[in-house]
């Protein structure tokens, strides 16, 4: 399933709303200016994740991983490769990050903004679906993405795509760069892909 | 048939939970409705915050906590009830609800999130955990990654230190043998003229001088640190020190066109010390204030004293110090400039070992400079000898005052058999000015005396054929005031230990002077001689 030009603006325009609430609530928490922009956007099958994220070539990353339910439903996903996740939590809290492993500080932190970030892209689409969605307590896990995407495949019998989203965190004239995995059932995307049409359209007549 | 327990009623085995988290949770649990009023206040809560369940169920959450609204946790309690689960962190809150253990407050972590019923939200729940225990963990293992860390950029630098050492040792171990093996092809050639065998001779000298040195001040490093230097103390003259270094250097601050002043303050009290040591701490001073002088500077020495302290000091208008290389001047192997590129030669030994030897006379050295380019100034304190401040044994003689570096009209008879040492000794005290006779044998000189030659001081040799120096000075004694009978004897001899100083002094000799000598020890010692007059 492939984007047309005009869903993928859509999404990109509703994605950057949802990044701008997330770099206002962390640049509140931190006191210093963040800015969070979403480059890009595709869809692609959970089963090609793997190569599309070929660029985090570490053996291990750093997920943030949040169930969401309700009328569209399924995983999200921030990754980090390790470096970024230790220079992302370094910049956030003048504080050294150790290796992930033996820092629950760094994890802790990670987490959080996982959650926001998380947060307020579902909490975006839930609002233009206008549709409740209910969230999972976020979990941190550092292993190889190819067993972050294998838990993906596993968990969901029916074909599943992920909305992949890169996400540019700005702040202190450094720049890390993530990813927002968004993994969902034909049925949720579809039902999304429908809602930013409708949405663009009544834009469009506002 | 009827023992069979009837099951619990709907909702008991719930109830039951919730009050044993209530009671015994190992952290915070707090619920409200959506109108954030609080419903459940575990006991967890109650202990850490100092607020009673009692106090506050019913209560709205801001009215009793304040302070939550103002760190903007209203925005985290709006989107809970929205549905969203926050979670906070240590790091980026330090804690959620104020509480203090003597004075500090306890971190913490945890979350906020939705109660929701038939998918509608009626209420948060918030989950307080203490993370004490980990913040000081990790304090801990970060205080020891630091120390880690540190410990290897010492041994990094200790390491890099002895690179470096190296590689300067086999350079100047090379340089002084490069000119040695080159002259010597010259003169193996038996090609040259007189002026370039002159030459060879002198460049051979200087160099293989200039690698003893170098050996020397390796070995001394050694013992010094192994603890196996001994120091021969007596009572000493820093003056005399300082004129027999100061001859030393001359030719090479000459060679380098810097001139040498000395400021000697009168009636110095000896220090205690050993000289041989002594004069290597100041001409160590001394040649390095000339190495890093540039022509034209001047190199001040300076003797005084105060307080029962003798200071030395040796000030130069070199090319200084610079302010973050000064704490490292005096140890060992450094060098400002380590690079190759370096203008100067040497180990980077010569002011470790006048620290070493300093301290080891009960010394102190320090260093001032106001920074490169503005020169710099080595001060050395040795404490005076005690008993010995009375100035008067060393205080001029009215009328015979001779200058340091100078023995104008002083007549000195020289008793010394071998030709070349009687020439030696006869050159470096006419060109200062002395009037000197000098004979080969004791016999001869007793022979000028009784006929009636007159004279300030004798300098004699000690191992000679038929009377020896000992035999001579007892003769000397014998003669009458007028013939010379009481005139300062000094010994000039190899026998140069320690034991052959005290015999010499034992016998009757003022001074006791080792081959080979520093034509500037011998002056100030005949001066010296003369200027205290006759014992």
């Amino acid at each position: 399933m492939n984007l047309t030009d005009p869903q993928k603006d859509a999404l990109v325009e509703l994605l950057n709303i949802g990044f701008g609430r997330a770099g206002a609530a962390l640049s509140k928490l931190t006191g210093q200016r963040i800015l969070l922009e979403v480059p890009e956007v595709a869809v692609l099958p959970v089963a090609q994740l793997d190569a599309s994220l070929g660029r985090l070539a570490s053996d291990k990353v750093a997920s943030v991983h949040q169930v969401f339910s309700g009328p569209v439903g399924g995983d999200a996903l921030l990754i980090l490769d390790p470096v970024a996740a230790s220079t992302l939590k370094e910049l956030l809290t003048d504080e050294a990050a150790l290796p992930l492993e033996l820092d629950a500080s760094s994890r802790e932190v990670l987490t959080e903004v996982g959650n926001i970030l998380l947060n307020a892209c579902i909490g975006t689409f839930g609002n233009l679906l206008r549709v409740p969605v209910s969230f999972s307590v976020p979990d941190l896990d550092v292993a190889s993405l190819r067993s972050v995407m294998e838990r993906m495949i596993a968990s969901g019998d029916a074909m599943r795509y992920a909305l992949v989203v890169t996400a540019g965190f700005r702040l202190r004239e450094a720049s890390v760069t993530g990813y927002v995995v968004i993994v969902l059932t034909v049925q949720s995307l579809t039902r999304l892909l429908i809602a930013v049409e409708q949405w663009v359209s009544r834009e469009e007549n506002a | 048939m009827s023992d069979i327990p009837r099951p619990p009623a709907v909702g008991a085995v719930e109830r039951a939970m919730l009050r044993w988290l209530q009671e015994h949770g190992d952290r915070g649990v707090f619920t409200t409705d959506a109108a954030l009023i609080v419903r459940s206040w575990n006991r967890w809560l109650a202990a850490a915050t100092g607020v009673s369940t009692e106090r506050i169920l019913g209560q709205r959450l801001f009215d009793v906590f304040p302070s939550l609204a103002e760190r903007g946790f209203d925005q985290h309690y709006a989107e809970a009830l929205s549905g969203q689960v926050k979670v906070l962190s240590h790091s980026l809150h330090r804690f959620i609800l104020p509480a203090t253990e003597k004075g500090e407050q306890m971190p913490q972590r945890g979350q906020v999130g939705p109660l929701v019923e038939d998918e509608r939200v009626v209420g948060t729940i918030t989950i307080v955990e203490d993370v004490s225990e980990r913040v000081f963990t990790e304090r801990e293992l970060r205080a020891r990654i630091a120390t880690a860390e540190r410990a290897r950029g010492m041994a990094e630098a200790a390491s890099r230190v002895k690179d470096e050492f190296l590689a300067t040792l086999s350079h100047e171990i090379r340089t002084p043998l490069n000119a040695v093996l080159g002259w010597t092809r010259i003169l193996r050639s038996r090609d040259f003229d007189k002026a370039t065998a002159e030459r060879a001779v002198e460049v051979i000298d200087r160099n293989a001088s200039a690698q003893l040195t170098l050996i020397s001040d390796m070995l001394d490093m050694a013992r010094i640190s192994t603890g196996k230097v001994r120091l021969d103390i007596m009572d000493v003259d820093l003056s005399t020190i300082v004129m027999a270094a100061i001859d030393v250097v001359r030719p090479a601050a000459d060679a380098k066109d810097v001139r040498l002043i000395t400021e000697l303050a009168p009636r110095l009290p000896p220090v205690g010390g050993d000289r041989d040591r002594l004069l290597q701490i100041v001409w160590n001073l001394l040649s390095n204030a000339v190495k890093f002088t540039d022509a034209g500077g001047r190199v001040t020495v300076a003797v005084n004293a105060q307080d029962r302290l003798v200071r030395l000091s040796v000030a130069d208008t070199g090319q200084g110090i610079a302010p973050e290389f000064r704490s490292q001047v005096f140890e060992r192997f450094k060098q400002a400039d380590a690079s190759s590129a370096r203008r100067h030669g040497g180990l980077g030994l010569g002011l470790a070992l006048v620290r070493e030897l300093v301290e080891l006379h009960g010394g102190s050295v320090g260093v001032e400079s106001a920074g490169l380019g503005q020169g710099s100034m080595f001060t050395v304190t040795l404490p005076a000898r005690p008993g010995a401040a009375d100035s008067s044994r060393i205080a001029p003689r009215p009328g015979a005052t001779v200058e340091p570096g100078t023995l104008g009209g002083v007549r000195i008879l020289i008793v010394e058999d071998d030709r070349d040492a009687r020439e030696i000794i006869v050159r470096s005290v006419t060109d200062v000015g002395a009037s000197v006779t000098a004979v080969s044998s004791a016999a001869e000189a007793l022979a000028l005396l009784r006929e009636g030659s007159a004279t300030d001081v004798v300098v004699t040799d000690l191992g000679m054929p038929g009377d020896d120096g000992y035999a001579f000075l007892r003769e000397l004694r014998k003669l009458p005031f007028d013939r010379g009978g009481t005139v300062p004897a000094i010994a000039v001899t190899a026998y140069a230990t320690g034991e052959d100083r005290k015999r010499a002094l034992q016998e009757g000799f003022v001074a006791h002077v080792g081959k080979p000598f520093a034509p500037l020890t011998l002056i100030s010692t005949i001066a010296r001689a003369v200027t205290n007059g006759r014992g």
